[in-house]
This record gives structure tokens, sequence and C-alpha cells, in this order.
């Protein structure tokens, strides 16, 4: 069989035969085919099985608003379900499947469902199956599930790529039909910068489909000249294949670009791009859609939409059906008769709903019923016949169908903009505010004659550009003869007394509308959910407005008082994998690695991630089998000799300025303004309500220079933080700030020998003994001969410690150095989870008692905020709720059975007391085993922790089940009274 | 004198790549110091910028050119410009630029914290637009533009160096993941 249906005409491509398959069987098409022409060239009427009741369906539209002909398209992990074949260009080697049928698409076992059709009534899942009660979530859901739906997925990961980008233009057109190309050569013309996109591989729109003429040219013709002008002009982007598909703030649009859907092999190259277009303005040519009406058994294959019916012969040469009968509310729904009788196509009846006299001339031999109706069809796998509602009954495969015009007006209402009606189009407008910079043009805006949409569209570009201005060109508006485009309302056969499918996506009929008002759902949004009208792939696009109209009908309001539901994004289905782009797996955010990051995976580091940056977590060695027998070890071993961290990724920042350490005396709660030259303090920063904000050091490198580091996660809240003082607060200042985070590399070297390791890298007229040097110096020197370097003398881990940071790109060369110097000392690296182990043992507070609802009070530091001065959150430390007698304290816990772990996140009561949310005291906000001490410590916040240590307090766990005893003891586990940090 | 020394890397280990109609290439061999002007102190600064550099202070989103050690002063915010010039051996960044401009400002080296990428050649737009959110057309960011933007979640500066060319500044930690940003880009048009 081939290409039976083929007829002369269209638009493709014979010289170019594509080879197909649809349910294995090897077909032939042309290039220029969607794969509906092709099929429906090849005869193929029945292409699917309906969501509900299986019932088979064809080709419904010529576009993408398509309800039935879902496919699925390619095989493996290629595989994508809910193709709409209307919109999928033939390519050779393309592969169809029919969807939602077991058996056969012919003979699908599940049309049973249809026999059963009045159990299945809109919300039946809400009022059947109910007994017994069990059976609900392990057979009738699982059921109902398996037998309703669509297409079904790969079940594996999508293979292709994907990618997004970002368009700029003046003017972006959307839609290049007969309003679009005249918006787009009005606005270039003028030397705007134009965005054209179109959905369509073809540009031109109806005019590709239609046999009406633009100044004394075919449409296409026309639209072809008009695309080679547009093309020649360096200002206009011609984007096919590319749908608009949301409307969004600031007048962005998203599009959707199909890079290589039409091709066998994407090549390794984005199969789809998603589009984020800023553009100063958009119009919105996005045209119409038309609506079927509703009668019995109007969901047969071979019911069409009128216009489709007439696109498919126009353009592709392909033929729906050899006996065709038109069923029209509309004077649009005859050129469908007079196009295919041009074609010598037989057309056997014209039915319109309208009474008085046909608006064209008459097809010869057809029918012509006036003021008629057609109440039912036959015909199982196909159309057969159609039945007037005089019981006349006509034989024909194909019938066209036209209820009239809808405008696209969904972009226009993505921002919550709600259509106006129009009586004399039958026809929702867009109406009340649009989208920034929105201009709609053509049938989008309700001009439904060729004529006035190429007036409409030039005219709308002209002026578009004019307010941007440019200086619109002189070329006056293409010109077509006047159509007729009169219609009467006319939405579903009354008389009918079959199912009336109004959405034929979702097996809504007119009876489920009718239904829902019925049992009391009076908003369209209600109905919508309801009945499931307008969901899915078409989103209700044919549907939608046939069906508010049976509802104004039962509510007995006007369809404008109905109104619609919500319009969102998107105007037609993206794919997750667009929306996701190239941000998958591990691309899925950046990752920032230290300076010794490449060392650190040379010695089998394991990292964790901690924001973006990838930090050593430990080292192990071999023999080790558990971390903890890593931590244990660079713990001990950096508390007997000399243990090496990078702590790079602590947030530095360099303020400068006259003003600078008045500045910093304000931001921090504790004083700065007489920190000499030379010297380090720790500092505390309050937010605004007096809660802890960040802790960190501040080095005086000169009398306006300070060199401030923060911790990791708050680099760079307390950056954004600094600038808003900066620039809001204290203006009059003179204080610059800047980020060095990644200027320099800078590692922690702690321990007794870290001295003594030091000395063996800095250049030797630099003298770093504890005279020179002492604790909470710091100073620029040099290291290695001549590296500059700045010298921190700090410590978080309680030993004698230094922070030695040199210019980055020296960072992996330093860290070597150090590991290859220290060799003699018995040098470690070590992690964070060491570090993590001997802040705790020292007692120093981090981000887990920083956490945002804790006070410089509650953390022991009360007496840090001056009162000599004014400084951010120190009024706010004031509040009596932050000071209370019995507020929490910071403390040291340990397990009095010693051997027992504790847990943070354990919740402290007092012994006897119940656990419950009454007695709770506290909470243990760090743990950690302490390999100095040999067993499990942590810090924790309890109500008046400093006045009761030695007491004996349950810790319980209600989460995670268990429960302790915990002795309160001081947060200094190790060396309390700082001698070792001084060595 | 300790007998070790310390090997100088650079962010991408010299990357540089021919793609389809573009090139991809890390920039080494360039100092950047910030400079920020004092407090009422743009006078001072402007005239020995003008003095030394033959400089006029850009405004933010705007460059200048100097033949002094083939300078470049970027303008990146109120009162801040990033010098970017050849390196010196033998001065630290700061040094170079302290010597010409006294105490007019207020200097702090950066030229560690940036990886560059120059990309260059007659798609180097259309790989940008996959990852630029800025509008690049001349008319709109002509030659010597200079804008911080945001490409996949990192910060950049993008400075538009001469036709279809364009310098890419992004934090040196995240030099690798910027790079396959670009790199992937180039890979994914045409």
């Amino acid at each position: 069989m081939s290409q039976i249906n083929r007829i002369e005409g269209g638009l493709i491509n014979r010289s170019k035969k594509l080879s197909f398959t649809f349910n294995g069987q090897s077909l032939e098409g042309y290039e220029g085919d969607t794969l509906a022409s092709a099929l429906l060239a090849n005869g193929h009427r029945m292409v699917g099985r309906s969501f509900k009741y299986h019932r088979p369906r064809g080709i419904f539209s010529a576009g993408s608003e398509e309800p039935n002909a879902l496919v699925q398209l390619r095989t493996g992990a290629y595989q994508e379900p809910n193709t709409r074949a209307t919109v999928t260009e033939l390519f050779h080697g393309l592969e169809a499947t029919s969807q939602n049928h077991r058996g056969s698409l012919k003979y699908d076992f599940m049309a049973v469902n249809d026999l059963f059709s009045s159990f299945l009534s809109a919300g039946f899942y809400y009022k059947t199956f109910m007994w017994p009660k069990a059976f609900w979530e392990k057979f009738y859901e699982p059921v109902i599930r398996a037998a309703a739906g669509l297409g079904r997925l790969s079940g594996q990961d999508d293979p292709d790529i994907y990618d997004k980008g970002f368009l700029h233009c003046d003017v972006l057109v959307v839609g290049a039909g007969a309003a679009g190309l005249s918006a787009a050569l009005s606005a270039g013309r003028a030397g705007a910068r134009v965005i054209l996109m179109d959905e369509d591989f073809c540009m031109g729109g109806r005019l590709n489909v239609e046999t009406l003429s633009v100044n004394d040219q075919s449409g296409s013709e026309w639209a072809t000249q008009a695309l080679a002008e547009l093309s020649a002009m360096d200002n206009v982007r011609l984007m096919t294949r590319t749908t608009a598909y949301g409307a969004y703030d600031h007048g962005i649009v998203g599009a959707l670009e199909r890079v290589t859907d039409h091709l066998i092999s994407s090549e390794n190259k984005p199969r789809q791009i998603l589009w984020r277009v800023y553009t100063k303005r958009t119009i919105l040519c996005a045209g119409a859609t038309e609506r079927p009406i509703a009668f019995g058994n109007n969901d047969r294959p071979g019911v069409m939409l009128a216009g489709a019916v007439r696109a498919y012969v126009n353009r592709w040469g392909a033929l729906p059906g050899k006996r065709v009968a038109v069923f029209t509310n509309n004077d649009d729904g005859w050129r469908t008769a007079t196009d295919l009788a041009a074609k010598g196509v037989e057309i056997t009846a014209v039915i319109d709903s309208r009474d008085g006299q046909p608006p064209v001339d008459v097809p010869k031999g057809a029918a012509i019923v006036m003021g008629g109706r057609i109440v039912d069809t036959k015909g199982r796998h196909g159309i057969r016949s159609i039945t007037l509602s005089n019981g006349q009954q006509i034989p024909v495969d194909c019938l066209a169908v036209s209820g009239g015009w809808s405008p696209n007006v969904q972009l226009t209402c993505h921002q919550r903009g709600r259509p106006t009606w129009r009586d004399d189009i039958a026809a929702f407008v867009p109406g009340g505010e649009l989208p920034q910079g929105m201009s709609v043009a053509g049938a989008a805006s309700g001009n439904l004659s060729l004529s006035s949409v190429l007036l409409n569209g030039h005219d709308i570009g002209n002026s578009v550009v004019s307010d941007l201005g440019f200086t619109p060109s002189k070329v006056k508006a293409s010109s077509s003869e006047e159509e007729t485009t009169g219609i009467s309302a006319f939405w579903h056969v009354r008389e009918s007394k079959a199912r009336a499918w109004l959405d034929l996506q979702n097996d809504v009929t007119v009876k489920d509308v009718k239904l829902s008002h019925q049992e009391g759902f009076r908003s369209v949004e209600h109905l919508k959910r309801y009945t499931t009208l307008g969901m899915a792939t078409d989103q209700g696009k044919t549907a939608n407005i046939p069906a508010l109209a049976v509802m104004a009908e039962c509510t007995g309001k006007s369809l404008p008082e109905t109104g619609t539901t919500i319009f969102r994004p998107p105007y037609t289905p993206v794919a997750i994998g667009a929306l996701a782009g190239r941000a998958r797996g591990k691309d899925f955010r950046p990752s920032r690695l230290s300076p010794s990051h490449s060392w650190a995976k040379e010695q089998g580091a394991i990292f964790v991630e901690a924001g973006m940056w990838y930090r050593a977590q430990w080292f192990p060695r071999s023999g080790e089998t558990h971390w903890r027998q890593s931590v244990d070890r660079e713990v001990t071993q950096t508390r007997a000799s000399v243990g090496v961290c990078d702590v790079t990724t602590l947030g530095k920042i360099d303020v400068q300025g006259r003003d600078a350490a008045q500045f910093l005396n304000k931001v921090y709660a504790n004083a700065f303004a007489k920190l000499p030259v030379g010297k380090v303090r720790y500092g505390i920063m309050l937010r605004e309500d007096g809660i802890m904000m960040d802790d960190g050091t501040s080095a005086r490198f000169a009398e306006n220079h300070f060199v401030m580091t923060t911790t990791t996660a708050n680099a760079v809240s307390v950056f954004r933080h600094m600038e808003f003082c900066r620039q809001c607060l204290w203006p009059e200042m003179d204080v610059h700030l800047i980020s060095s985070t990644e200027q320099y590399a800078q590692f922690a070297v702690a321990g007794p020998n870290a001295r003594k390791l030091l000395q063996k890298v800095v250049d030797s007229d630099h003298d770093i003994s504890n005279e020179a040097f002492p604790f909470m110096g710091c100073g620029e020197i040099t290291v290695c001969g001549g590296v500059p370097t700045r010298l921190f003398r700090i410590s978080f881990s309680g030993e004698l410690a230094y922070e030695i940071a040199v210019p980055t790109r020296y960072g992996d060369s330093l860290v070597r150095t150090l590991i290859a110097a220290g060799e003699e000392f018995d040098v470690t690296p070590y992690g964070t989870e060491a570090l993590g182990v001997m802040r705790i043992e020292k007692g120093h507070a981090a981000g887990n008692e920083l956490n945002g609802q804790t006070t410089a009070r509650d953390l022991g530091m009360g007496r840090m905020v001056s009162k000599k001065k004014d400084s951010i959150g120190n009024t706010l430390s004031e509040r009596e709720g932050l000071n209370l007698e019995n507020g929490l304290s910071l403390v040291g816990f340990r397990p009095v059975n010693r051997s027992e772990e504790l847990k943070a996140g354990f919740h402290f009561i007092s012994k006897g007391n119940t656990a419950n949310m009454a007695n709770d005291e506290g909470w243990m906000s760090s743990v950690a085993f302490s390999p100095n001490l040999g067993h499990s410590i942590g810090l924790g916040f309890i109500k008046r922790g400093s006045e009761r240590l030695g007491e004996i307090v349950i810790a319980t766990d209600p989460l995670r089940g268990g429960e302790m005893d915990v002795e309160i003891v001081s947060a200094h586990f190790i060396d309390p009274e700082g001698e070792r940090l001084r060595a | 004198m300790p007998n070790y020394t310390l090997t100088a890397r650079t962010p991408l280990d010299g990357f540089s790549h021919d793609f389809n109609g573009v090139s991809v290439t890390e920039v080494n061999g360039r100092s950047i110091v910030s400079i920020a002007t004092s407090l009422g102190g743009g006078e001072a600064l402007s005239k020995a910028l003008a003095k030394t550099y033959k400089l006029k202070i850009p405004e933010p989103g705007k460059s200048t050119v100097s033949s002094l050690d083939n300078a470049v002063l970027l303008g990146m915010a109120q009162d801040q410009t990033f010098l970017v010039f050849d390196d010196h051996t033998e001065d630290k960044p700061v040094d170079v630029v302290s010597k010409h401009l006294k105490d007019t400002a207020y200097f702090t080296d950066q030229s560690d914290s940036y990886v560059m990428l120059r990309v260059s050649g007659e798609n180097s737009r259309s790989v940008l637009e996959r990852i630029c959110p800025i509008d690049l057309h001349p008319s709109v960011f002509p030659e010597g533009s200079v804008s911080r933007t945001i490409m996949e979640h990192l910060g950049t500066v993008i400075v538009h160096e001469k036709a279809n060319t364009f310098l890419l500044m992004s934090a040196r930690s995240s030099a690798k993941s910027f790079l396959e940003a670009v790199e992937v880009s180039a890979l994914n048009i045409g």
C-alpha cells in the first residue's frame, strides 16, 4: 500500500521520499510531511485509543492543539510518549507506535471500558469502588491507573542532551503566519532587532494551508517572499520549530526550540534548547484554533476539524477522506467544502447549523442542509455515515466540523490577564492587562479575515517600532481579497442521544459537564478538576470553549459570565529534560575546588561537599578501615606533633579605608578600633536583632587595612551584610571591601611542632619565634625564596598554630612543600572531621552553635558585646527575652558511662523529670569522639549551664530513640588555660 | 634560605582549544589589581591615572586602555575599577600599581582570584548566548564594554575586547566548572 490518499499539490518535496514505520508497518511519505499527513496519505485514519474508554481515535487537527493523535516515537531509551503526530516532522527512519491499548490498536482488549461507560462518568472514582475499603489502594487504584493514561515512559535515563540559552531583541514576533510575517516585516524594515519564531518547521502559518491569495500571489508564495526578505536582514533572526510557551515577568518569554527532533539522531548536539527571551516588545501572532461542535459519537476517526481537513489537502496533498461532509456554524467551514471540491473530492453534504442561504457557491453534488444538525455517526474504526436530526443518513468517510475559531489568547493571560468575549466572532479575545510589552495582532486578536490580519500585523509592527523610537518604513501593508467570516454560536446538538464528546483527550462528554454541574461544581475551575477537562498535552485547546458553553447553559449564565479557567505556561508540552537543560548529575551545580584539591585527591582523601566547595574530610592511610581510625590518627598526630589543614574555604574580606577600623568597630560586637597593627582579634558579629550572625577573625595589616575571615558557610552573606552597611547605613565612611577568598591559598599548620615546620619554609629574614610573632600576631612575610605570604598566629584547634596564606597559584606547591618539609616531624594532613573534633575538644563554637537562634550570651561571650560603643545588634541584644536568668548557655557534656556515644540533637531533661517538651532544657549541638580523652564529648546548650557544672542530666533522643545520663562539664575539654596555643 | 621553592600553577594549566568557529583560551601572565577610589579622592586618582597610565577612570560598565604595561582599566562598580596589566616578574602587582599611583586609592591584588578565558571567533556570541544572560549585541554591548553577570551559577565579569572577542573572568576555585560551561556551549552550537 503506497500513499493511497496522496493527491497532487501541496508544499511537500515529492523528490525526497521518506520511509517510516507505524506499529511496525513500513510506510512512505515525503519531505515536508508531518507524521499525521503521511499517515493520512497512507490511508491510516485510526491512530490511537482514547484515555478512558479506549475508543478508536483518529487525527483530529493539523496543529499543536491535537487531542487524539498521540503516538510514541522512537524506541529504547529514546522512546518518547504522547507525541502529537500533527506536529511531528516526518524523517527517514521514524518509528512510531500507537499507545494506550492492550492487544493491537484495532482490537484493544481495554475497549471493554466503553461498554461500562456509565460506571466511568466524571468523578467515578470518588463514588465507586468504595467497598471493600481495603481494595482501593491495593486493587482498584492500580487497576484503574494501569487502564487509564496515555503513553509509557521508557524507564531509562534520557540519553539526549538539552541546552538553554538567552536571546535578546527589540521585538519578538510569536507566530509566522500572515500577521507575524507582516509585523516582522514592519519591525525589521524599521531597523529593530527582531526575532520571529514559529512552532512549525515551515513558516507561513495558515498561508500555507489556505487558498486565499496575497498581493495576487498564493499565500504560501507571499510567505516565501516575505521570509526571503526577512532572512536578508541582519537585524532579523528567524527561528522555526520554536514555540513560545510562556509569558513571564518583565516581558520575558520562554521558548522551546526543537533542534533535532526532525532528525533520526541528534549527533551529540542538544535535542532541544530552552530559550529565555528578553525582549522590549512582544507581538503575539499566535493565530486561532478551530473548535468542534459536540454531537453524538463525534469522536470517531475521520471526524476532524474543518480547517485541518483542507490543510491536509492543500498543504500536504493528503486526503483525509474521499467522501467528505462538512458540519459548520460559520462561513469558514464552507471553505473546506469549496477547497476540497476544487481538488475533485466528493463533498457529500454541507450541514450548516444556521438558517438562511449558503454563504458561498454550493459545491456541485453536495447536499446542503441549512439549519441542520448531526445527531449521530456510525463506523466502528472510522466514520462511515452521519445521521441528521431528521433521521437522514449520509455515507461519509470524513466529516469536517467547524464550530468557529478561538483566538489563541493563552500567552496574553499568563500574567493573570483575563480574555474578554466578542459576540460577533463568538470567541474570547485578549483583554484586560497584557503581559508587559505585549501586543497582539492577527487572528490572535480576533481579526479573522486574511485581509484584516495582514493589515493588523503590519500596523501593530509599525506602531511597536515607533514606540521604541524607530522610524517605521513607508511600505504599505499587503492585501488580500475580503472573505466572509460570519458565525452564529452553536456548541452542541441537544437532540443527540448518544454521548457527545467535548474533550477528546480526556474523554469528557456533554453529559459529564452536566453531571459536574448537577453535583454542585459551579466554578469552571472546579468543573475542570472534577471532569479533567482541559488537562494533559493539549490543555483543552479545542475543548475548553465548547465545554464552558455547555457549563454556561447549565448555570443559565452567559459565556463571558462563566469565564475561562486560568491559562498557565506552558502553551504546549515542554519535556522535563529541556527544563533541566544541561544541569544534570554533577553538572547540576558548579564545584569549587580548593588549591590543594589535586594533591588531596592523590592522597586518596575523602571529600565532603560544603556548599559548592569540596573539602577533604579525612585522609585514609593503608590499613585504616573505618573513618574514625583516620580521624583519630589525624587528631592525635596533630596534637602530638603537627598537622596541616586547607582552610582556604573560609571567607576572606579585604577591608581598607580611613574609616576601616571604625567600620569594623560597628559591624563587630566587640571592640576593634584600637587593635594594633600586626595583631589579630577574634570577633563576633550580631544580626540587627541581637542574635549571633557569624564569628571570625580580623587581622590589622596597616592602619587602614584589615583582613577579615568569616566562616565558610557565611562568606557571602557576611560580605553582603557589610556591603549593605557600607553603602546604605554609613555611606559617609571611607571604607572599601573586596573578597580575597579566591586570592589566597590558606593552610592551618597546627601542633607543637608547627613553628619548627614553618621555620623550614619561611625566609630567614622573618622571625616567627614566640617572642617576635606571639599568639594573635599577623604579618606579611615571604616563604621559599621570596613568595609573598601572609602569616596569622591563630588557632582553631587549640594548639600552637598558624595560618599561612600564599597567592593561590602557589597553593598546590605549598601543601606539597609543607608535607615534605614536615616529614621529620611526622606531619599529617587533616581534614574537616579532625578539624571538627579538635574545635569541640577546645570548646570553640561553629555553625552548629551559631544556628540563628543563639546569642553571644548563650555562647558564653555576652561580655564581648561592648557597651562602650554602638554596634549592629548591640541594642536589641539587651532585650529581656535574650537575657533571662535561666537562659541557655554553652557547656560541655560527657557520658556518665564513658563507653556510651553522644549524639547531636539530644535534648536535655533534669533527672527525675519526664522527657517531654515542657521539661526540655536544651540540646546537644555538636559531638565528637575525643581520641585524647578516649570517650565521646559534646557541646550543647542548657539552661543555666555554666552554673550547673558537674550536674548529671538526662540526654534523650525521642526521634531516633535512646537515652543516657550525661554530665555537664566545661566546654574546654583540652588545655582550658590556653597554654598550648601560646607556646 | 629555605631549601624549598614554590611553583606557580595556572587555574586551567594553560587550556586552549579551537572549536567550531570559536577559540577558547586561558589567559595568563596578566595581573589584576582592584582600585578602590577613596571617599573624596576621585580627583587625585584621576590625575595620577592620567599622568602615568594616560587613562581616564571609566564609568562602571566601560573600560579604558593604556599602552603602559598593556593595561586595561575596567569600570567594575561605583568607585571601583580593576587594572589588568602584564605581569611584572620582580614586583608584586600591588607594588607595581602603587609605584605609579602612590596612595591615591586603595589597592588589592586580585590576580589569583580569577580564571580568565578568552572566547574569540565568529561563533563567540553564539557560544556565549547559551550561558550569558546579558545582551552581547554590539549595539548594546559595544567593544570596550564590561559587565558583571552570572554564567551557569558562577559570577562572571565579561569584557568585549574587540569584535567577536570576549574576555571572561570568573572565580578561580570553580575554574574547571566554568571552563566546562564554556566548552559545553562551544560543543553544543551548530
